[in-house]
């Protein structure tokens, strides 16, 4: 079985179990209310983690979906079909990075991700559905396998 | 009868690596040969620390470092039941506590606590309470006028720190509106804007680099838990930045030579520990049940109550400028 990935637009699209499960690691990494978490939640700005929250939620989905998140699985997944193109000048991203960056989050507004941004600041856009989108990779790969 | 615990920590670097292939005899983690991660080697006991006949506790290592701690959870885990259940063979044991990142990974503390019977305990709880009260020292001896920002209040201990700093009447400025809510708190935009003009500010979060050293006022005294410093930089001119978790321990605590050795590998020094060491301590000594600090559970009353019960056993928040006690 094969899961589709959220984008802007599809986030009522998403598969319920898959959806629960996540809502349930991100209510309980941060200590929150399961009707507090919603797909479209900025993890950082709106549900207020900090960077350690993050490790706790791979945890928590490692273990809800018998699965391995890579750490940089994000950045990783971005600078794969790069090939020799730069992904970052300075710091900075730059153009070919953010094209990669849109297509690999297609859950975060494009605006968001601009040429010239910070790459620190990249975490700053995940959102809850950015997970999902992540988990739904991560099973879709497991099935293929 | 002499309470017994266990306090598990993990390599801090490579380097502790060895340290700890030394110290269990395990010449291929000692020359750096093996990476640690190997299943059955280096787990073992670093030393035993004794408070009289009051309590004993023994310290035992994985051999990860930070990274293979934090890239597969599940392993550090495993590892870190196995180093408990070795150390259980040796005796009945009162209580568990993490040290670092064994605080942090398996949902902070909670998978750990699923595995075994006995409390476990973060540690967060002495933490807050040492934070606490350090930045109490320093806010008597500054006179007590302003307000003091608290940042990562977002943070368990944060949280905790800022509650109570607000109970006991002084005007608290946090960073995060999650911490502000149900608090007689000021709520500033971001850290930089909590710590603007504030005499002390105190860093709470669990890791650092959040707050601009430009923010600070000058002659600003920041008490600090978060490691790296909660400072993006170097302190500025005129701003000190003190250690807001060092306990002094009593007289007749004693580690032995290997305490001794591990205490000033581990960052504390010859004359302090940090606080988190002594939360299982006080958990085995008391008998409780129910760990004081747990995944994100920390309440202010139970840090409260864990200082009362720390201070009885002879130990004291430090504030402290390195290994030093620092001098306001």
């Amino acid at each position: 079985m094969s899961y589709d990935r959220l984008t802007v637009d599809s986030l009522d699209a998403a598969d319920p179990v898959i959806w629960g499960k996540v809502r349930t690691a991100f209510a309980d990494a941060l200590g929150r209310e399961e009707d507090e978490v919603e797909l479209q939640h900025k993890i950082i700005e709106e549900l207020d983690a900090e960077s350690l929250d993050f490790l706790d939620i791979a945890f928590r989905l490692e273990r809800a979906f018998d699965i391995k998140i890579p750490r940089g699985g994000i950045e990783n997944t971005a600078k794969a079909g790069m090939g020799d193109e730069v992904y970052e000048v300075d710091g900075a991203l730059t153009d070919a990075a953010v094209t990669r960056l849109r297509e690999a989050m297609p859950e975060v507004p494009a605006e968001e991700l601009q040429a010239g941004m910070k790459v620190t600041e990249v975490a700053e856009t995940f959102r809850v559905a950015t997970f999902y989108n992540l988990v739904v990779h991560l099973l879709n790969e497991k099935a293929s396998a | 009868m002499t309470a017994r615990f266990v306090f598990l920590v993990h390599a801090l670097s490579p380097v502790h690596r060895r340290f700890i292939g030394l110290r269990r005899a395990t010449p291929s983690i000692a020359l750096g040969l093996r990476d640690g991660t190997d299943p059955m080697s280096g787990i073992g006991r670093i030393c035993t620390l004794r408070l009289g006949d009051v309590a004993e506790g023994e310290v035992w290592a994985v051999p990860l470092d930070p990274t293979q701690m934090l890239e597969d959870q599940e392993r550090a885990l495993v590892r870190l039941e196995r180093a408990a259940r070795l150390a259980m063979l040796h005796g009945p044991v009162g209580a568990v506590g993490l040290g670092s990142l064994a605080a942090v990974i398996g949902g902070r503390g909670e998978a750990l606590q699923e595995r075994l019977s006995v409390p476990v305990t973060t540690g967060g709880a002495a933490t807050a309470w040492a934070l606490w009260k350090n930045t109490r020292a320093v806010l008597e001896a500054r006179g007590a006028d302003g307000t003091v920002a608290v940042i990562g209040a977002s943070a368990p201990v944060g949280k905790a720190v800022a509650t109570l700093l607000s109970q006991d009447g002084y005007r608290v400025r946090v960073d995060n509106k999650r911490a502000a809510k149900g608090l007689d708190v000021e709520l500033a935009d971001d850290a930089d804007a909590a710590a603007a003009g504030c005499a002390v500010v105190v860093g709470a979060a669990t890791t650092g680099g959040l707050l601009n050293p430009a923010a600070l006022a000058s002659g600003a005294i920041v008490v600090d838990v978060a490691l790296p410093s909660i400072l993006t930089g170097p302190a500025p001119a005129g701003v000190r930045l003190l250690a807001g978790e060092a306990v002094s321990c009593p007289p007749s605590w004693d580690g032995g030579t290997w305490g001794r050795i591990y205490q000033i590998l581990a960052g504390y020094g010859p004359f302090q520990v940090f606080a988190c060491l002594i939360e299982p301590l006080v958990l085995a000594v008391d008998g409780r049940d129910r760990p004081y600090a747990l995944g994100r559970k920390l309440e202010a009353a139970d840090v409260r109550e864990f200082g009362v019960r720390a201070e009885a056993l002879g130990f004291r928040p430090r504030l402290a400028q390195g290994w030093r006690e620092a001098r306001l």
